[in-house]
Protein backbone atom coordinates (compact mmCIF):
# COMPACT_ATOMS: atom_id res chain seq x y z
CA UNK A 1 0.00 0.00 0.00
CA UNK A 2 1.22 3.53 -0.69
CA UNK A 3 0.66 5.55 2.45
CA UNK A 4 1.09 9.30 2.93
CA UNK A 5 1.34 10.47 6.54
CA UNK A 6 1.13 14.13 7.55
CA UNK A 7 2.58 15.36 10.83
CA UNK A 8 1.60 18.94 11.77
CA UNK A 9 4.49 19.58 14.14
CA UNK A 10 8.10 20.11 13.20
CA UNK A 11 10.59 17.28 13.52
CA UNK A 12 13.12 19.89 14.67
CA UNK A 13 11.70 19.65 18.17
CA UNK A 14 10.85 16.41 19.96
CA UNK A 15 7.25 15.70 20.88
CA UNK A 16 4.69 13.00 21.41
CA UNK A 17 2.96 13.35 18.03
CA UNK A 18 6.29 13.42 16.16
CA UNK A 19 7.47 10.26 17.92
CA UNK A 20 4.16 8.58 17.21
CA UNK A 21 4.38 9.43 13.50
CA UNK A 22 7.98 8.23 13.19
CA UNK A 23 7.34 4.96 15.03
CA UNK A 24 4.19 4.31 13.01
CA UNK A 25 5.95 5.05 9.72
CA UNK A 26 8.82 2.71 10.61
CA UNK A 27 6.43 -0.06 11.68
CA UNK A 28 4.47 0.25 8.41
CA UNK A 29 7.67 0.19 6.38
CA UNK A 30 8.66 -2.89 8.38
CA UNK A 31 5.38 -4.52 7.32
CA UNK A 32 6.32 -3.94 3.68
CA UNK A 33 4.39 -0.77 2.81
CA UNK A 34 5.58 2.34 1.03
CA UNK A 35 5.42 5.31 3.36
CA UNK A 36 6.10 9.01 2.87
CA UNK A 37 5.84 11.41 5.80
CA UNK A 38 5.26 15.12 5.24
CA UNK A 39 6.29 17.36 8.13
CA UNK A 40 7.56 20.88 8.65
CA UNK A 41 11.33 20.98 9.09
CA UNK A 42 14.17 23.37 8.47
CA UNK A 43 15.94 22.82 5.16
CA UNK A 44 19.24 21.75 6.66
CA UNK A 45 17.97 19.57 9.51
CA UNK A 46 18.73 15.85 9.18
CA UNK A 47 15.59 13.81 8.50
CA UNK A 48 14.88 10.10 8.15
CA UNK A 49 14.79 9.04 4.47
CA UNK A 50 11.00 8.65 4.42
CA UNK A 51 10.34 12.24 5.60
CA UNK A 52 9.64 15.08 3.14
CA UNK A 53 10.02 18.63 4.44
CA UNK A 54 7.02 20.92 4.11
CA UNK A 55 9.18 23.94 4.72
CA UNK A 56 10.23 26.04 7.65
CA UNK A 57 7.96 26.06 10.65
CA UNK A 58 6.97 28.98 12.83
CA UNK A 59 6.45 28.75 16.57
CA UNK A 60 2.83 29.25 17.52
CA UNK A 61 1.37 29.11 20.99
CA UNK A 62 -1.12 26.27 21.05
CA UNK A 63 -2.96 24.40 23.76
CA UNK A 64 -0.79 25.70 26.59
CA UNK A 65 2.55 25.04 24.91
CA UNK A 66 4.41 26.21 21.83
CA UNK A 67 3.96 24.17 18.68
CA UNK A 68 6.12 24.61 15.61
CA UNK A 69 3.88 24.39 12.60
CA UNK A 70 3.74 25.47 8.96
CA UNK A 71 0.76 27.12 7.30
CA UNK A 72 0.25 29.46 4.40
CA UNK A 73 0.44 29.65 0.59
CA UNK A 74 3.94 28.18 0.30
CA UNK A 75 3.01 25.26 2.53
CA UNK A 76 -0.23 24.77 0.59
CA UNK A 77 1.69 24.47 -2.67
CA UNK A 78 4.12 21.98 -1.15
CA UNK A 79 1.33 19.90 0.35
CA UNK A 80 -0.49 19.76 -3.00
CA UNK A 81 2.66 18.80 -4.86
CA UNK A 82 3.49 16.08 -2.33
CA UNK A 83 -0.03 14.62 -2.60
CA UNK A 84 0.05 14.65 -6.41
CA UNK A 85 3.50 13.10 -6.65
CA UNK A 86 2.83 10.57 -3.92
CA UNK A 87 -0.24 9.05 -5.59
CA UNK A 88 -1.20 7.54 -2.24
CA UNK A 89 -3.75 4.79 -1.65
CA UNK A 90 -4.57 6.43 1.65
CA UNK A 91 -3.67 9.70 3.34
CA UNK A 92 -3.19 9.59 7.12
CA UNK A 93 -3.23 12.99 8.83
CA UNK A 94 -2.52 13.69 12.47
CA UNK A 95 -4.34 16.37 14.45
CA UNK A 96 -6.26 17.71 11.42
CA UNK A 97 -8.06 20.39 13.44
CA UNK A 98 -4.89 22.38 14.11
CA UNK A 99 -4.14 25.19 11.65
CA UNK A 100 -1.33 23.26 10.01
CA UNK A 101 -0.28 21.24 6.98
CA UNK A 102 -2.54 18.49 8.34
CA UNK A 103 -5.57 20.66 7.72
CA UNK A 104 -4.21 21.75 4.34
CA UNK A 105 -3.68 18.12 3.37
CA UNK A 106 -7.26 17.19 4.34
CA UNK A 107 -8.62 20.04 2.27
CA UNK A 108 -6.45 19.11 -0.73
CA UNK A 109 -7.11 15.37 -0.54
CA UNK A 110 -9.21 13.57 -3.11
CA UNK A 111 -9.04 9.96 -1.96
CA UNK A 112 -9.59 8.26 1.40
CA UNK A 113 -8.41 10.19 4.44
CA UNK A 114 -7.74 8.69 7.87
CA UNK A 115 -7.29 11.13 10.73
CA UNK A 116 -5.75 10.49 14.14
CA UNK A 117 -6.72 12.67 17.09
CA UNK A 118 -4.13 12.79 19.86
CA UNK A 119 -5.14 15.51 22.27
CA UNK A 120 -8.24 15.38 24.35
CA UNK A 121 -9.30 18.97 23.75
CA UNK A 122 -12.08 19.89 26.08
CA UNK A 123 -12.58 23.49 25.03
CA UNK A 124 -16.04 22.69 23.82
CA UNK A 125 -17.12 26.30 23.40
CA UNK A 126 -14.39 27.02 20.87
CA UNK A 127 -15.23 23.83 19.06
CA UNK A 128 -18.94 24.49 18.89
CA UNK A 129 -18.38 28.10 17.79
CA UNK A 130 -16.29 26.95 14.85
CA UNK A 131 -18.44 23.91 14.13
CA UNK A 132 -19.53 25.08 10.68
CA UNK A 133 -15.99 25.67 9.50
CA UNK A 134 -14.69 22.51 11.14
CA UNK A 135 -17.43 20.52 9.45
CA UNK A 136 -15.85 21.26 6.07
CA UNK A 137 -12.62 19.68 7.30
CA UNK A 138 -14.31 16.84 9.18
CA UNK A 139 -16.50 15.73 6.30
CA UNK A 140 -13.46 15.13 4.12
CA UNK A 141 -12.19 12.62 6.63
CA UNK A 142 -13.24 9.05 5.94
CA UNK A 143 -12.22 7.30 9.15
CA UNK A 144 -11.14 8.65 12.50
CA UNK A 145 -8.75 7.18 15.06
CA UNK A 146 -8.47 8.35 18.65
CA UNK A 147 -5.40 7.36 20.66
CA UNK A 148 -7.19 7.33 23.99
CA UNK A 149 -10.63 6.88 25.48
CA UNK A 150 -10.60 10.57 26.41
CA UNK A 151 -9.73 11.69 22.88
CA UNK A 152 -12.54 9.50 21.59
CA UNK A 153 -14.97 10.99 24.06
CA UNK A 154 -14.22 14.44 22.66
CA UNK A 155 -14.99 13.12 19.18
CA UNK A 156 -18.33 11.73 20.25
CA UNK A 157 -19.44 14.63 22.42
CA UNK A 158 -18.12 17.69 20.61
CA UNK A 159 -17.36 16.73 17.04
CA UNK A 160 -20.41 14.60 16.51
CA UNK A 161 -18.75 11.48 15.21
CA UNK A 162 -17.34 8.19 16.30
CA UNK A 163 -13.73 7.15 16.22
CA UNK A 164 -11.87 3.89 16.45
CA UNK A 165 -9.74 3.76 19.55
CA UNK A 166 -6.23 2.54 18.80
CA UNK A 167 -3.72 3.20 21.56
CA UNK A 168 -0.28 4.68 21.16
CA UNK A 169 2.24 2.01 20.34
CA UNK A 170 5.52 1.45 22.07
CA UNK A 171 8.62 0.17 20.32
CA UNK A 172 9.09 -2.80 22.64
CA UNK A 173 12.31 -3.87 20.93
CA UNK A 174 13.90 -0.47 21.69
CA UNK A 175 13.08 -0.75 25.39
CA UNK A 176 13.64 -4.42 26.12
CA UNK A 177 17.02 -5.74 27.12
CA UNK A 178 18.64 -2.36 27.84
CA UNK A 179 21.43 -2.13 30.41
CA UNK A 180 20.71 -0.07 33.54
CA UNK A 181 22.87 2.97 34.25
CA UNK A 182 26.13 1.99 36.01
CA UNK A 183 25.61 1.49 39.74
CA UNK A 184 21.83 1.23 39.49
CA UNK A 185 19.37 0.01 40.69
CA UNK A 186 21.47 -1.29 43.60
CA UNK A 187 20.48 -3.41 46.57
CA UNK A 188 16.91 -4.13 47.56
CA UNK A 189 16.33 -6.41 50.53
CA UNK A 190 13.51 -6.74 53.03
CA UNK A 191 13.35 -3.51 55.03
CA UNK A 192 16.32 -1.90 53.31
CA UNK A 193 17.44 -0.42 49.99
CA UNK A 194 15.41 -0.14 46.81
CA UNK A 195 15.19 2.49 44.10
CA UNK A 196 12.13 4.44 43.02
CA UNK A 197 11.88 6.23 39.68
CA UNK A 198 9.97 9.21 38.35
CA UNK A 199 10.12 10.69 34.88
CA UNK A 200 8.43 13.92 33.84
CA UNK A 201 7.82 17.49 34.91
CA UNK A 202 8.06 17.42 38.70
CA UNK A 203 6.80 21.02 38.82
CA UNK A 204 3.51 20.26 37.12
CA UNK A 205 0.87 19.50 39.73
CA UNK A 206 -1.11 16.98 37.68
CA UNK A 207 1.99 14.80 37.38
CA UNK A 208 1.59 14.29 41.14
CA UNK A 209 5.25 14.54 42.14
CA UNK A 210 4.41 15.93 45.63
CA UNK A 211 2.57 12.69 46.40
CA UNK A 212 5.64 10.64 45.55
CA UNK A 213 7.79 13.07 47.53
CA UNK A 214 5.62 12.69 50.66
CA UNK A 215 5.65 8.91 50.35
CA UNK A 216 9.43 8.91 49.81
CA UNK A 217 10.10 11.18 52.79
CA UNK A 218 7.93 9.02 55.03
CA UNK A 219 9.46 5.78 53.77
CA UNK A 220 13.11 6.91 53.67
CA UNK A 221 12.99 7.70 57.40
CA UNK A 222 12.45 4.04 58.26
CA UNK A 223 14.07 2.36 55.28
CA UNK A 224 17.83 2.86 55.02
CA UNK A 225 19.29 2.89 51.54
CA UNK A 226 16.06 3.83 49.76
CA UNK A 227 16.88 6.00 46.75
CA UNK A 228 14.92 8.11 44.29
CA UNK A 229 15.90 8.64 40.66
CA UNK A 230 14.24 11.60 38.94
CA UNK A 231 14.46 12.54 35.27
CA UNK A 232 12.73 15.33 33.40
CA UNK A 233 12.96 19.01 32.58
CA UNK A 234 13.38 21.42 35.48
CA UNK A 235 15.81 23.19 37.75
CA UNK A 236 17.81 20.90 40.14
CA UNK A 237 17.63 23.42 43.01
CA UNK A 238 13.88 23.55 42.64
CA UNK A 239 13.80 19.75 43.01
CA UNK A 240 16.20 19.41 45.95
CA UNK A 241 14.52 22.25 47.87
CA UNK A 242 11.48 20.02 48.10
CA UNK A 243 13.33 17.47 50.27
CA UNK A 244 14.60 17.75 53.85
CA UNK A 245 18.41 18.33 53.83
CA UNK A 246 19.27 14.92 55.35
CA UNK A 247 17.53 13.10 52.47
CA UNK A 248 18.97 15.11 49.58
CA UNK A 249 21.91 12.77 48.99
CA UNK A 250 19.46 9.93 48.43
CA UNK A 251 17.80 11.74 45.53
CA UNK A 252 19.49 11.70 42.13
CA UNK A 253 18.44 14.08 39.37
CA UNK A 254 19.31 13.24 35.78
CA UNK A 255 17.76 16.30 34.15
CA UNK A 256 16.15 15.90 30.77
CA UNK A 257 17.18 12.51 29.37
CA UNK A 258 17.28 11.98 25.60
CA UNK A 259 14.76 9.52 24.16
CA UNK A 260 17.46 6.89 23.71
CA UNK A 261 18.42 6.95 27.41
CA UNK A 262 14.86 6.73 28.66
CA UNK A 263 14.88 2.93 28.52
CA UNK A 264 18.11 2.78 30.52
CA UNK A 265 16.69 5.14 33.13
CA UNK A 266 13.56 2.97 33.43
CA UNK A 267 15.74 -0.15 33.83
CA UNK A 268 17.68 1.53 36.62
CA UNK A 269 14.87 1.46 39.18
CA UNK A 270 13.08 -1.27 41.12
CA UNK A 271 9.73 0.52 40.98
CA UNK A 272 8.58 3.11 38.49
CA UNK A 273 6.02 5.40 40.12
CA UNK A 274 3.32 7.31 38.21
CA UNK A 275 1.53 9.37 40.88
CA UNK A 276 -0.46 11.47 38.38
CA UNK A 277 -3.58 13.13 39.70
CA UNK A 278 -5.44 13.50 36.40
CA UNK A 279 -5.34 14.88 32.90
CA UNK A 280 -3.35 11.95 31.58
CA UNK A 281 -5.17 10.83 28.49
CA UNK A 282 -3.26 7.65 27.82
CA UNK A 283 -0.23 6.96 29.99
CA UNK A 284 2.49 6.42 27.40
CA UNK A 285 5.16 6.30 30.09
CA UNK A 286 3.51 3.27 31.67
CA UNK A 287 3.73 1.21 28.50
CA UNK A 288 7.35 2.29 28.14
CA UNK A 289 8.15 1.22 31.70
CA UNK A 290 6.39 -2.11 31.08
CA UNK A 291 8.35 -2.57 27.85
CA UNK A 292 11.58 -1.93 29.76
CA UNK A 293 10.56 -4.72 32.14
CA UNK A 294 10.19 -2.44 35.16
CA UNK A 295 7.57 -2.91 37.87
CA UNK A 296 5.03 -0.10 37.80
CA UNK A 297 3.10 1.55 40.63
CA UNK A 298 0.46 4.01 39.42
CA UNK A 299 -2.48 6.00 40.69
CA UNK A 300 -5.79 4.39 39.84
CA UNK A 301 -6.86 6.82 37.11
CA UNK A 302 -9.11 5.30 34.45
CA UNK A 303 -6.44 5.54 31.75
CA UNK A 304 -3.81 3.86 33.94
CA UNK A 305 -6.24 1.19 35.08
CA UNK A 306 -6.84 0.28 31.45
CA UNK A 307 -3.20 0.18 30.47
CA UNK A 308 -2.30 -1.89 33.53
CA UNK A 309 -5.16 -4.32 32.88
CA UNK A 310 -6.91 -3.42 36.11
CA UNK A 311 -3.84 -3.84 38.31
CA UNK A 312 -2.69 -7.17 36.90
CA UNK A 313 0.34 -5.69 35.13
CA UNK A 314 1.19 -3.02 37.71
CA UNK A 315 0.06 -2.09 41.21
CA UNK A 316 -2.55 0.69 41.55
CA UNK A 317 -3.01 2.97 44.56
CA UNK A 318 -5.71 5.49 45.42
CA UNK A 319 -5.07 8.67 43.42
CA UNK A 320 -3.55 11.44 45.53
CA UNK A 321 -3.07 9.29 48.64
CA UNK A 322 0.61 9.43 49.73
CA UNK A 323 0.07 7.04 52.66
CA UNK A 324 -1.46 4.42 50.39
CA UNK A 325 1.44 4.87 47.98
CA UNK A 326 4.01 4.42 50.78
CA UNK A 327 2.19 1.26 51.90
CA UNK A 328 2.18 -0.16 48.34
CA UNK A 329 5.85 0.70 47.83
CA UNK A 330 6.88 -1.05 51.06
CA UNK A 331 4.96 -4.18 50.11
CA UNK A 332 6.51 -4.41 46.67
CA UNK A 333 10.07 -3.50 47.70
CA UNK A 334 9.97 -6.32 50.28
CA UNK A 335 8.53 -8.86 47.86
CA UNK A 336 10.64 -9.66 44.79
CA UNK A 337 8.27 -12.50 43.85
CA UNK A 338 5.32 -10.09 43.58
CA UNK A 339 7.44 -7.75 41.45
CA UNK A 340 8.42 -10.60 39.15
CA UNK A 341 4.78 -11.64 38.80
CA UNK A 342 3.75 -8.09 37.84
CA UNK A 343 6.51 -7.72 35.26
CA UNK A 344 5.64 -11.10 33.75
CA UNK A 345 2.05 -9.90 33.29
CA UNK A 346 3.43 -6.59 32.07
CA UNK A 347 5.26 -8.38 29.25
CA UNK A 348 2.00 -9.92 28.05
CA UNK A 349 0.09 -6.63 28.29
CA UNK A 350 2.74 -4.59 26.52
CA UNK A 351 2.78 -7.04 23.61
CA UNK A 352 -0.62 -5.57 22.66
CA UNK A 353 0.98 -2.12 22.44
CA UNK A 354 3.97 -3.19 20.37
CA UNK A 355 4.18 -1.04 17.23
CA UNK A 356 3.88 -3.84 14.64
CA UNK A 357 0.66 -5.01 16.39
CA UNK A 358 -0.71 -1.47 16.59
CA UNK A 359 0.31 -0.77 12.97
CA UNK A 360 -1.71 -3.80 11.79
CA UNK A 361 -4.78 -2.35 13.47
CA UNK A 362 -4.11 1.00 11.78
CA UNK A 363 -3.83 -0.85 8.45
CA UNK A 364 -7.30 -2.29 8.99
CA UNK A 365 -8.63 1.23 9.43
CA UNK A 366 -6.86 2.22 6.18
CA UNK A 367 -8.60 -0.69 4.49
CA UNK A 368 -11.98 0.41 5.88
CA UNK A 369 -11.38 3.95 4.60
CA UNK A 370 -10.35 2.77 1.14
CA UNK A 371 -13.33 0.43 0.96
CA UNK A 372 -15.73 3.18 1.98
CA UNK A 373 -14.30 5.38 -0.78
CA UNK A 374 -14.52 2.99 -3.71
CA UNK A 375 -16.90 0.31 -2.44
CA UNK A 376 -14.61 -2.66 -3.09
CA UNK A 377 -13.38 -4.90 -0.30
CA UNK A 378 -9.74 -5.61 0.44
CA UNK A 379 -8.54 -9.11 1.35
CA UNK A 380 -7.63 -9.83 4.93
CA UNK A 381 -4.31 -11.37 3.87
CA UNK A 382 -3.40 -8.17 2.14
CA UNK A 383 -4.26 -5.99 5.13
CA UNK A 384 -2.33 -8.17 7.53
CA UNK A 385 0.50 -8.92 5.13
CA UNK A 386 4.02 -9.01 6.52
CA UNK B 1 -22.77 56.79 -13.48
CA UNK B 2 -24.01 55.36 -10.18
CA UNK B 3 -26.45 53.09 -12.03
CA UNK B 4 -23.66 51.08 -13.52
CA UNK B 5 -22.12 50.35 -10.10
CA UNK B 6 -25.44 48.93 -9.03
CA UNK B 7 -25.33 46.58 -11.99
CA UNK B 8 -21.73 45.59 -11.30
CA UNK B 9 -22.50 45.08 -7.59
CA UNK B 10 -25.59 43.01 -8.30
CA UNK B 11 -23.69 40.87 -10.83
CA UNK B 12 -20.93 40.19 -8.29
CA UNK B 13 -23.47 39.26 -5.59
CA UNK B 14 -25.37 36.98 -7.96
CA UNK B 15 -22.07 35.41 -9.06
CA UNK B 16 -21.01 34.76 -5.47
CA UNK B 17 -24.38 33.28 -4.55
CA UNK B 18 -24.29 31.05 -7.63
CA UNK B 19 -20.74 29.91 -6.83
CA UNK B 20 -21.78 29.09 -3.27
CA UNK B 21 -24.81 27.15 -4.49
CA UNK B 22 -22.75 25.16 -6.98
CA UNK B 23 -20.15 24.43 -4.34
CA UNK B 24 -22.84 23.32 -1.88
CA UNK B 25 -24.51 21.11 -4.47
CA UNK B 26 -21.16 19.47 -5.21
CA UNK B 27 -20.56 18.96 -1.53
CA UNK B 28 -23.95 17.31 -1.02
CA UNK B 29 -23.39 15.12 -4.08
CA UNK B 30 -19.97 14.04 -2.83
CA UNK B 31 -21.15 13.20 0.68
CA UNK B 32 -24.13 11.35 -0.73
CA UNK B 33 -21.99 9.26 -3.07
CA UNK B 34 -19.56 8.47 -0.28
CA UNK B 35 -22.33 7.26 2.05
CA UNK B 36 -23.55 4.94 -0.72
CA UNK B 37 -20.09 3.48 -1.33
CA UNK B 38 -19.64 2.98 2.41
CA UNK B 39 -22.97 1.13 2.46
CA UNK B 40 -21.69 -1.16 -0.29
CA UNK B 41 -18.51 -1.89 1.66
CA UNK B 42 -20.57 -2.54 4.80
CA UNK B 43 -22.81 -4.92 2.87
CA UNK B 44 -19.76 -6.83 1.60
CA UNK B 45 -18.36 -7.14 5.12
CA UNK B 46 -21.69 -8.40 6.46
CA UNK B 47 -21.73 -11.10 3.79
CA UNK B 48 -18.14 -12.03 4.54
CA UNK B 49 -18.78 -12.42 8.23
CA UNK B 50 -21.90 -14.51 7.66
CA UNK B 51 -20.05 -16.70 5.16
CA UNK B 52 -17.11 -17.19 7.54
CA UNK B 53 -19.55 -18.05 10.34
CA UNK B 54 -21.34 -20.58 8.11
CA UNK B 55 -18.05 -22.29 7.27
CA UNK B 56 -17.16 -22.48 10.94
CA UNK B 57 -20.64 -23.74 11.91
CA UNK B 58 -20.47 -26.58 9.38
CA UNK B 59 -17.24 -27.78 10.87
CA UNK B 60 -17.63 -27.23 14.57
CA UNK B 61 -20.62 -25.64 16.18
CA UNK B 62 -23.64 -27.07 14.47
CA UNK B 63 -27.15 -26.11 13.61
CA UNK B 64 -27.93 -22.99 15.61
CA UNK B 65 -24.94 -20.99 14.44
CA UNK B 66 -25.37 -22.30 10.91
CA UNK B 67 -29.04 -21.27 10.89
CA UNK B 68 -28.20 -17.79 12.19
CA UNK B 69 -25.55 -17.39 9.49
CA UNK B 70 -27.96 -18.58 6.76
CA UNK B 71 -30.72 -16.26 7.96
CA UNK B 72 -28.27 -13.32 7.97
CA UNK B 73 -27.15 -14.18 4.42
CA UNK B 74 -30.71 -14.46 3.09
CA UNK B 75 -32.35 -11.66 5.11
CA UNK B 76 -34.56 -9.11 3.39
CA UNK B 77 -33.41 -5.50 3.91
CA UNK B 78 -36.05 -4.79 6.56
CA UNK B 79 -35.11 -7.88 8.62
CA UNK B 80 -31.41 -7.64 8.14
CA UNK B 81 -30.44 -5.62 11.22
CA UNK B 82 -32.20 -8.09 13.53
CA UNK B 83 -30.68 -11.07 11.70
CA UNK B 84 -27.16 -9.64 11.96
CA UNK B 85 -27.61 -8.92 15.67
CA UNK B 86 -28.80 -12.48 16.14
CA UNK B 87 -25.67 -13.77 14.40
CA UNK B 88 -23.50 -11.60 16.67
CA UNK B 89 -25.25 -13.11 19.71
CA UNK B 90 -24.75 -16.64 18.41
CA UNK B 91 -21.07 -15.98 17.77
CA UNK B 92 -20.63 -14.56 21.24
CA UNK B 93 -22.26 -17.63 22.76
CA UNK B 94 -19.69 -20.05 21.35
CA UNK B 95 -16.14 -20.39 22.57
CA UNK B 96 -13.87 -19.23 19.76
CA UNK B 97 -10.31 -20.42 19.69
CA UNK B 98 -8.09 -17.75 18.06
CA UNK B 99 -5.47 -20.34 17.05
CA UNK B 100 -7.95 -22.18 14.80
CA UNK B 101 -7.87 -20.64 11.30
CA UNK B 102 -11.66 -20.85 10.82
CA UNK B 103 -12.28 -19.14 14.16
CA UNK B 104 -9.63 -16.56 13.40
CA UNK B 105 -11.35 -15.86 10.08
CA UNK B 106 -14.63 -15.12 11.91
CA UNK B 107 -12.87 -12.95 14.50
CA UNK B 108 -11.04 -10.98 11.78
CA UNK B 109 -14.22 -10.63 9.70
CA UNK B 110 -16.06 -9.30 12.78
CA UNK B 111 -13.29 -6.86 13.55
CA UNK B 112 -13.34 -5.48 10.03
CA UNK B 113 -17.12 -5.40 10.03
CA UNK B 114 -16.94 -3.25 13.17
CA UNK B 115 -14.68 -0.81 11.34
CA UNK B 116 -16.92 -0.74 8.27
CA UNK B 117 -19.93 -0.11 10.50
CA UNK B 118 -18.16 2.75 12.28
CA UNK B 119 -17.09 4.38 9.02
CA UNK B 120 -20.54 3.90 7.48
CA UNK B 121 -22.28 5.46 10.48
CA UNK B 122 -19.98 8.51 10.35
CA UNK B 123 -20.38 9.00 6.61
CA UNK B 124 -24.16 8.59 6.75
CA UNK B 125 -24.26 11.15 9.53
CA UNK B 126 -22.22 13.60 7.42
CA UNK B 127 -24.50 13.07 4.42
CA UNK B 128 -27.67 13.49 6.49
CA UNK B 129 -26.32 16.65 8.12
CA UNK B 130 -25.54 18.11 4.71
CA UNK B 131 -28.92 17.18 3.29
CA UNK B 132 -30.92 18.51 6.19
CA UNK B 133 -29.51 22.03 5.84
CA UNK B 134 -32.19 24.54 4.96
CA UNK B 135 -30.53 25.80 1.79
CA UNK B 136 -30.05 22.25 0.54
CA UNK B 137 -33.68 21.36 1.18
CA UNK B 138 -34.88 24.61 -0.38
CA UNK B 139 -33.11 23.88 -3.65
CA UNK B 140 -33.82 20.15 -3.32
CA UNK B 141 -30.18 19.27 -3.84
CA UNK B 142 -29.39 15.57 -3.80
CA UNK B 143 -33.01 14.66 -4.56
CA UNK B 144 -31.83 12.06 -7.07
CA UNK B 145 -30.61 9.96 -4.17
CA UNK B 146 -32.62 8.27 -1.46
CA UNK B 147 -32.24 9.68 2.03
CA UNK B 148 -29.12 8.01 3.53
CA UNK B 149 -30.10 5.42 6.11
CA UNK B 150 -28.19 4.25 9.19
CA UNK B 151 -27.56 0.54 9.57
CA UNK B 152 -28.28 0.10 13.24
CA UNK B 153 -26.62 -3.03 14.64
CA UNK B 154 -24.79 -3.82 17.87
CA UNK B 155 -21.03 -3.63 17.91
CA UNK B 156 -20.00 -6.94 16.26
CA UNK B 157 -16.50 -7.04 17.78
CA UNK B 158 -15.92 -10.45 19.32
CA UNK B 159 -12.79 -10.44 21.46
CA UNK B 160 -12.34 -7.34 23.58
CA UNK B 161 -9.19 -7.42 25.68
CA UNK B 162 -8.41 -4.31 27.68
CA UNK B 163 -6.58 -2.69 24.80
CA UNK B 164 -9.11 -3.51 22.15
CA UNK B 165 -12.07 -1.27 22.88
CA UNK B 166 -13.81 -0.56 19.64
CA UNK B 167 -16.12 2.37 19.24
CA UNK B 168 -19.71 2.15 20.36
Amino acid sequence: MRIGIVCPYSFDVPGGVQNHVMDLAEALIGLGHEVSVLAPADEDSPLPSYVVSAGRSVPLPYNGSVARIAFGPVSTARVRRWITRGDFDVLHVHEPLTLSISMLAVLSARGPVVATFHTAMTRSRVLSAAQGALQIVLERITARIAVSALARKVQVEHLDGGAVEIPNGVAVAKFAGMQPLPGWPGECGPGTGGTLGFLGRFTESRKGFPILRDAFVELAARRPGLRLLVAGPGDPDDLFDRFPPELRDRVTFLGLVPEADKARMLRSVHLYVAPNTGGESFGMILTEALAAGTTVVASDLDAFRRVLDNGRAGRLFRTGDAAALAQTLTELLDDPAARAELTACGDQVVANFDWPVVARRVLEVYAAAIEATDGRVIDQEWVGSD
Amino acid sequence: MPGMWWVVGATVVVGLVAAYLIWTAGRVERLQARAQLAARALDAHLLRRAAAAAVLAERRYGVELYAAARIALDAQPEEREAAENDLTRQLRAVELDPTDPDCEAVIAASRRLALARQVHTDLVRDARTARSRRLVRLFRMGRRHTWPRYFDIDDPTLTTPATDVTAR
